[in-house]
């Protein structure tokens, strides 16, 4: 079975908060409802549109085969079952840096970010979800609407 | 040539020693007497017809066959060669009389200044002679110390009477007649004269007695020859005087002054060497009879003058004595742009050469050129037949001349030369051998240079790959337009081929270029993507840019001519439909695939970056790692020139040129093939402005022009506040100026905030590739404000601009404000004023080039012959170190990756190792164990070879300690131990810290090994030519500043001198600058009362600026002016000026010649000055006149300062005297005088000596560059400071400097001046070393430095030790 790095239930609360820049991609942010967690995400919204409000899960995983076997990196052909069937939304991409919030909270912050093809994603919180996380690591991002 | 005749005939050839190669070591200038002459001569000229009536050159004419053949037709009566064999004979003409030469004309008078008319020995005395003559001998004096030793002599030989013969000496002087020398006795007469007047005033009442002779040339020639050699060493003749006075002309070969026959055969056209020398034949010939025949003296001598004239005229045509002569004389011939040394000898014709319009390929490799195959043919290439070749050379002699792929000549070994037209090609293909030469067309992948005009900087001519193509223009990718400055618009570029393999070596390992990618202006990029390729990539990057798999994967085909393989990288998005980014494109694009090992890594912010770094909201932060794209849109900063830290520039440190290049070629490739496809045009709605636009820019233009009405009717009413140092009518133009140029700014940003993001003016402006938001503002919103020379239009009319507005009428639009856009239209007004601008610009590119042309040129030769020898000192020609280590790091600046010309910039490099060498599971290094690794590492590399300079050891400990403490910071929030470090896997806190900051030991080794290796590799390489390129990094950014520009120093109205103008003040070493300024800082920088109390006490007070009143009182006893002084004033000005003071400061006034009596103190702010003592007739007149220059009594102040100006800088006052005189300055009272500069370097060397001038100058330009937004690396601006100042004074880089700076007389000559350097070098003889690099290019030798540094030294067997004496007898 496949161990997933991260899954939760996020909720949509602004849509581009620096104002609509690009005409395919906006900017969600969202929190989730389990682990507390902010989250900016660049999202397709053309192919996937999303509104403020709308609640979805959100999973962060090493690969998308069921058994685990780690992500090749090349295209399989033919409609395998894979974890993205259960999924409407499928990004692939890079975790590129780990940085801690500059704050003066007791509670220090962990900001993880990844790339999806220049489509980025920003994830804030507890430092123990992101320990199973590497930098450089390949991830998958599923998110379906609930 | 060999004599035909003469020649010697033997049975057997005669041995000739062969003495190897040679080389012209040095050239010795002398001159020639009559006799000399004659002995050179083949044939004395006397004849003044020159051909005869059979239309042949007549005996002993000028063009008697014996000096040469006289064209291609004619062959030579002495060595019998043809035109290209015999290389002239000279011929002699011997005069009747002597003449002078004007060339020494000078030198001829001074030595006369210095001997005696009367025996021709030196007039020193016996013991001054001796002691001259030892230091005129002195081994150690070099030709400037004898020069200096030769004027204090000629000083010191102002005797009137001759010690050795005692004849009396009178002045020598030229005489009014332009070319006679006066022997003047008026100064030296004493009673004597008077005696003779009246012993001879019985033979004519009114006879003036002559106390002038003039020194005919016999005379000069009769009193030279008496000169003993030793007086001639001591005026620095090396040779004969008498040889200064022309008795014999040489006649010079045919073959340089061609007579050309016109109208078929009738006549000949003469060069001008040849008619003068006609006239100087017949003059002379007159002259002879003349004397012969006994013709009355005064008739003699005006045909002798006339002699001299033409003498002179053949010499030298633009001689003042010579009146408007339509001749060439021989100084003509050598000297000016044209003239032999710079047109010819300098600079040659060659051959091999092409040259047409140039039109862009992005399909074409950045090394390669596209050459027309019309071109090709008639360029050739000279390959030695070899197995190799064999079939292929044989091949082009079977298409010949004619056929593209041909050949034009074969040479055999023996000499011979076959013309492929001429032969049959057949037979000369299958009789081809080994060792032949086939001289074929150009073909595909031949090195060739090419070069466009002017050639500023080494990469104007560069080396490329041939690629022959049909059509008739050379191509070149686009990225390479920038280092030759070309454009399309109907340029030419020149092509040459070099015509042997070292040549072609050289060519592609020292101008290839991929190995010219960067300047070493400043080390940054200069080959690189422009225009279209920047707005592609642009697009393609952007965060809303998806491709299916079909597009995707045709893009991914554009890149490269489907010779590559691509690995197609996973989709960003898979669900609900595969899609990829064109952020991935570029990540293919920068890596391909798996095979090519290139882990690019780089952060950039671009110009459209607003905040937060990675997650930047207008996507303007590029962040590359291992090679792939996380985020940011490409623009100009990351791809574009001019930037050190783009994708260009990191591909080519951290890999090499080939992984830039081959980038490059891929980026052009794809980017003019998808804009191709995608389309990128403007049109008129692209500049048409919103309603909302409209609106808001009329509100803008209301809000300004309102506020500039009440500054203008503030301004008249004259209650406006003052800026500091600005009367009112500056202060007016400052405000209004802020303002409109506010107007046009908002307008701009309004404009640019409603345009939409595919607007095409836009998306050029924001990637770089075109365009500013100004350019964009004036065609939608607003044209803005004209200028003039920096200010608003000036009044052509009376008090107004144009007769359309009221007379000092200060409004906007009176003055020059546009307030309509290019879209909406100019008002006729407005475009009168748009022209004005305009023509500025114009007028401002048309005078620069000029000027900085000759700066260049200047720079060149002053700086031409320095380079790096294997010890790291930098020398010059002749071996003199002007740098003991060049830049004081030897540093190349061509490789310098940071800002400022340092080395490395660490926090790429670090961020790099980081990326490429992942953790996989080893443990981090604690804070303490990083430091020690860091502190070992650079124990190791001490010594100063291989080792750091002190200032990078600084940076890199700095760097290293900033990522410890980052560390330490992330472990502290995390609440981890600080300085224990456990292991990774223990805790989730340990990896999540790791992650953020941690390094392992492997990753800090290879950082540090990468520093090193590096560090090392960043060396100049000895024989660099570093003179040079110093010389073309500040020359050629010159010519891209706008001429006149000025700056404020820190206040308003304090105007500095930039630009080409204080660029030349500087290098000239100019003694009066326009705008000197001194920055003083004060003891007490906090407080603006004292900064109040010294401006005051250095501000030149006037007497008439502290008085209240000067009053004439007419007493019938004395009458005596009154003064009265203002104290309220005194008082607030804080100046320490009292009655007392002041009669002083009366006193010591120059041109009032007043005598302590005549000025009494009544009381502490009373004067009374009384008029000296004079008739009572002028007392009126001498009250009125004294009353008039009273108040100019400086009373207070230094009087060179012209006014002072506190500037305040975050609380710290400053003052900012302008004007001259350092020391006075230094020595005010609470001036720091340790921490006071002046811009003027004349000065700081008299004031601080000659190192702070080095500093002094290496601060002004590198100030003047940054002051115009041009970095150029500091190693270049010491080197120059060091030239100028390495001689123990500061020579500016003009002839005067250079003269001073260089010894050869060839490199002189060739600068400017060039005959009166030649005539002063055979004056005294000078023996000229052939080592610089003018001399060397003159001489056709190659030069020392370069690749020329390298020598090859013969290991000699030791010889056998010489014994002293015999052999024992038992050993």
């Amino acid at each position: 079975m496949v161990e997933l790095l991260f899954e939760d239930i996020f909720i949509l609360t602004r849509l581009d908060p620096d104002g609509k820049k690009f005409d395919k991609v906006s900017r969600i942010e969202a929190q989730s409802e389990q682990f507390d967690m902010y989250m900016q995400l660049d999202v397709n919204t053309e192919i996937y549109p999303l509104h403020v409000g709308d609640k979805f899960a959100m999973v962060l995983a090493p690969t998308l085969s069921l058994d685990g076997t780690p992500d090749t990196g090349y295209f399989m052909q033919g409609g395998r079952r894979s974890l993205a069937d259960k999924f409407e939304y499928v990004m692939h991409g890079k975790l590129y840096k780990v940085s801690a919030e500059a704050s003066a909270e007791p509670n220090v912050k962990v900001e993880i970010y990844a790339s999806f093809g220049g489509l980025l994603m920003m994830l804030k919180g507890d430092p123990s979800n992101a320990a199973h996380l590497e930098m450089d690591q390949r991830l998958f991002l599923l998110i379906r609407k609930v | 040539m060999a004599r035909r005749e003469e020649k010697l005939r033997c049975t057997k050839e005669p041995y000739i020693e062969d003495v190897g190669p040679r080389r012209i070591k040095s050239i010795r200038f002398s001159t020639l007497s009559g006799e000399e002459i004659k002995k050179l001569a083949e044939v004395q000229v006397w004849n003044n017809r020159i051909y005869g009536a059979d239309l042949r050159p007549v005996q002993n004419g000028l063009l008697d066959p014996r000096m040469g053949a006289a064209n291609k037709a004619g062959i030579c009566a002495t060595c019998h060669g043809n035109f290209t064999e015999c290389p002239g004979h000279f011929g002699y003409l011997k005069l009747t009389l002597p003449v002078f030469n004007v060339g020494f004309f000078n030198s001829i008078l001074n030595i006369l200044k210095c001997i005696c008319k009367a025996c021709g020995r030196i007039l020193l005395a016996e013991n001054d002679r001796k002691m001259y003559l030892k230091k005129m001998r002195n081994p150690k004096a070099d030709i400037s110390m004898k020069n200096a030793l030769m004027k204090k002599i000629r000083d010191r030989c102002k005797i009137s009477v001759c010690p050795w013969c005692g004849s009396k000496n009178g002045v020598v002087k030229k005489a009014r007649a332009s070319l006679a020398i006066a022997h003047d006795f008026s100064r030296s007469v004493d009673g004597s004269i008077e005696e003779v007047r009246t012993a001879l005033s019985h033979i004519k009442a009114k006879s003036s007695f002559q106390v002038v002779h003039i020194l005919s040339p016999v005379t000069v020639l009769s009193l030279f020859k008496r000169m003993p050699e030793e007086d001639c060493e001591l005026l620095n003749i090396s040779d004969r005087p008498e040889k200064f006075i022309v008795t014999s002309i040489a006649v010079p070969p045919v073959s340089v002054r061609p007579s050309v026959f016109v109208d078929a055969g009738k006549s000949s056209n003469e060069d001008s060497i040849t008619s003068i020398l006609k006239n100087i034949i017949n003059t002379n010939s007159i002259l002879r009879e003349d004397l012969e025949g006994a013709a009355p003296p005064f008739k003699c001598l005006d045909c002798w003058a006339h002699l001299q004239i033409q003498v002179v005229e053949y010499v030298n045509s633009e001689a003042p004595s010579v009146p408007d002569s339509k001749h060439r004389g021989l100084v003509q011939r050598l000297k000016g742009k044209q003239g032999r040394f710079r047109g010819n000898l300098s600079g040659k014709r060659v051959e091999f050469t092409g040259r047409t319009v140039i039109s862009p390929d992005p399909n074409l490799k950045i090394t390669e050129v596209a050459i027309p195959v019309l071109m090709a043919k008639k360029l050739t290439y000279p390959e030695r037949v070899s197995a190799h070749n064999i079939e292929k050379l044989r091949q082009r002699i079977c298409n010949g001349p004619d056929k593209y792929p041909g050949a034009n000549f074969i040479l055999l070994p023996d000499g011979t030369r076959q013309h492929l037209r001429y032969v049959d090609k057949k037979t000369a293909a299958s009789e081809l051998k080994y060792g032949f030469t086939v001289e074929r067309h150009l073909e595909d992948g031949d090195v060739v240079l090419f070069n466009r005009q002017p050639s500023l900087h080494r990469m104007s001519i560069m080396c490329h790959r041939a690629r022959i193509m049909p059509w008739r223009t050379l191509r070149f990718n686009e990225s390479v337009c920038n280092p030759y400055n070309a454009d399309f618009d109907g340029d030419e570029m020149n092509l040459h081929v070099p015509q042997t393999e070292e040549a072609r070596t050289e060519a592609l390992m020292l101008m290839g270029v991929q190995n010219n990618l960067c300047t070493p202006k400043n080390g940054e990029i200069l080959v690189a993507s422009t225009q279209d390729f920047l707005t592609s990539s642009f697009l393609i990057t952007r965060k809303d840019t998806f491709y299916d798999r079909a597009s995707f994967s045709l893009m991914c085909s554009y890149m490269g001519d489907a010779m590559e393989s691509v690995d197609l990288p996973t989709p960003a998005i898979i669900k609900p439909i595969e899609l990829w980014t064109g952020k991935q494109l570029f990540s293919v694009l920068v890596r391909p695939n798996a095979r090519t090992r290139v882990f690019l890594n780089l952060m950039v912010k671009e110009k459209i970056y607003t905040k937060s770094e990675t997650m930047c909201p207008s996507d303007g932060f590029v962040y590359f790692r291992n090679s792939e794209l996380i985020c940011g849109q490409i623009g100009k900063t990351t791809l574009g020139n001019g930037n050190k830290d783009g994708l260009f520039s990191v591909l080519l440190r951290d890999y090499n040129s080939h992984a830039a290049a081959s980038c490059m070629n891929r980026l052009a490739k794809l980017s003019a093939r998808w804009i191709g496809n995608h389309g990128f045009s403007i049109g008129i709605d692209d500049v048409q402005p919103g309603e909302h636009l409209n609106q808001e820019k009329k509100r803008k233009i209301d809000d300004g022009y309102k506020e500039c009405h009440d500054l203008i009717s503030s301004y008249s009413k004259g209650e406006l506040t003052l800026q500091p140092g600005c009367n009112a009518a500056q202060t007016l133009e400052l405000k209004i100026t802020g303002v409109l140029n506010e107007i046009r700014a908002t307008a701009g940003n309004v404009c640019m905030k409603e345009l939409h993001w595919r607007n095409s003016p836009l998306i050029m402006s924001q990637c770089g590739s075109k365009g500013s938001p100004i350019n964009i503002s004036q065609m939608v919103a607003c044209v803005g404000q004209q200028s003039v020379g920096g200010r608003r239009a000036p009044n052509g009319f009376i008090d107004r601009t144009l007769p359309h507005f009221p007379i000092n009428s200060k409004t906007p639009a009176a003055k020059g404000f546009v307030a309509n856009s290019f879209y909406t239209g100019l008002t006729a007004t407005e475009f009168f004023f748009h022209t004005m601008g305009g023509r500025e610009g114009l007028v401002d590119t048309a005078v620069k080039t000029a000027e900085t042309g000759y700066m260049s040129r200047r720079l060149m030769k002053g700086l031409e012959d320095l380079s790096l020898y294997y010890d790291q000192t930098v020398r010059n020609a002749s071996g003199g170190v002007v740098q003991f280590l060049y830049g004081d790091d030897g540093m190349d600046p061509a490789k310098m990756e940071g800002r400022n010309g340092i080395p490395l910039n660490l926090d790429q490099l670090f961020m790099k190792i980081m990326a490429t060498c992942p953790p996989r599971g080893s443990d981090m290094l604690s804070p303490m164990e990083v430091s020690e690794i860091l502190k070992d590492r650079l124990e190791k590399y001490k010594s100063p070879e291989g080792g750091f300079s002190e200032f990078f050891k600084d940076l890199l400990t700095k760097f290293v300690d900033n990522r410890v403490n980052l560390f330490k910071e992330t472990r502290k929030a995390l609440k981890l131990d600080e300085n224990h470090v456990a292991r990774k896997d223990s805790s989730v806190l340990e990896n999540v810290a790791a992650n953020i900051s941690g390094i392992t030991s492997r990753q800090l080794q290879v950082f540090l090994d990468t520093c090193i290796s590096r560090y090392q590799s960043k060396k100049v390489e000895a024989g660099a030519s570093i003179g040079a390129i110093g010389a073309q990094s500040i020359g050629e950014p010159g010519t891209q500043m706008t001429l006149k520009t000025f700056h404020f120093a820190g206040v308003a109205s304090m105007n500095v001198t930039l630009g080409v103008p204080r660029i030349k003040e500087i290098i000239n070493a100019s003694k009066n600058i326009s705008t000197p300024i001194i920055t003083a800082t004060l003891q007490r920088d906090d407080n603006v009362v004292v900064a109040k109390i010294v401006r005051s006490s250095m501000e030149k007070t006037v007497l008439g600026e502290v008085s209240k009143s000067f009053k004439i009182v007419l007493m019938s006893s004395r009458p005596y002016i009154s003064i009265k002084l203002d104290m309220d004033l005194i008082k607030s000005l804080h100046i320490d000026v009292s009655a007392e003071s002041v009669r002083h400061s009366i006193l010591n006034h120059p041109k009032l010649k007043l005598k302590p009596e005549h000025i009494h103190t009544i009381c502490n702010d009373k004067l009374k000055i009384s008029p000296p003592d004079a008739d009572r007739k002028k007392l009126q007149f001498e009250l009125h006149t004294l009353k008039g220059m009273l108040p100019k009594v400086i009373v207070k102040g230094i009087p060179t300062v012209q006014r002072v100006v506190i500037n305040e800088k975050q609380g710290k006052f400053q003052l900012l005297v302008e004007g001259t005189n350092l020391l006075a300055v230094m020595g005010t009272e609470g001036i720091d005088g340790t921490k006071t500069k002046s811009n003027h370097i004349m000065e700081v060397q008299h004031t601080l000596g000659i190192e702070a001038a080095r500093r002094c100058i290496i601060n002004e330009i590198d100030e003047t560059m940054k002051g115009h937004g041009m970095s150029i690396d500091i190693r270049h601006m010491m080197l120059l400071a060091d030239l100028m100042t390495y001689k123990g004074e500061v020579l500016g880089i003009t002839r005067f400097g250079i003269s001073k700076m260089k010894e050869s007389v060839l490199m002189l000559a060739s600068f400017e001046k060039t005959a009166e350097h030649l005539f002063n070098a055979s004056y005294s003889g000078r023996d000229d070393q052939i080592e610089g690099v003018s001399e060397c290019i003159i001489m056709g030798i190659p030069m020392q430095l370069g690749t020329g540094i390298l020598k090859v030294r013969q290991r000699v067997e030791k010889l056998p030790e010489l014994k002293y004496e015999p052999d024992p007898i038992i050993s």
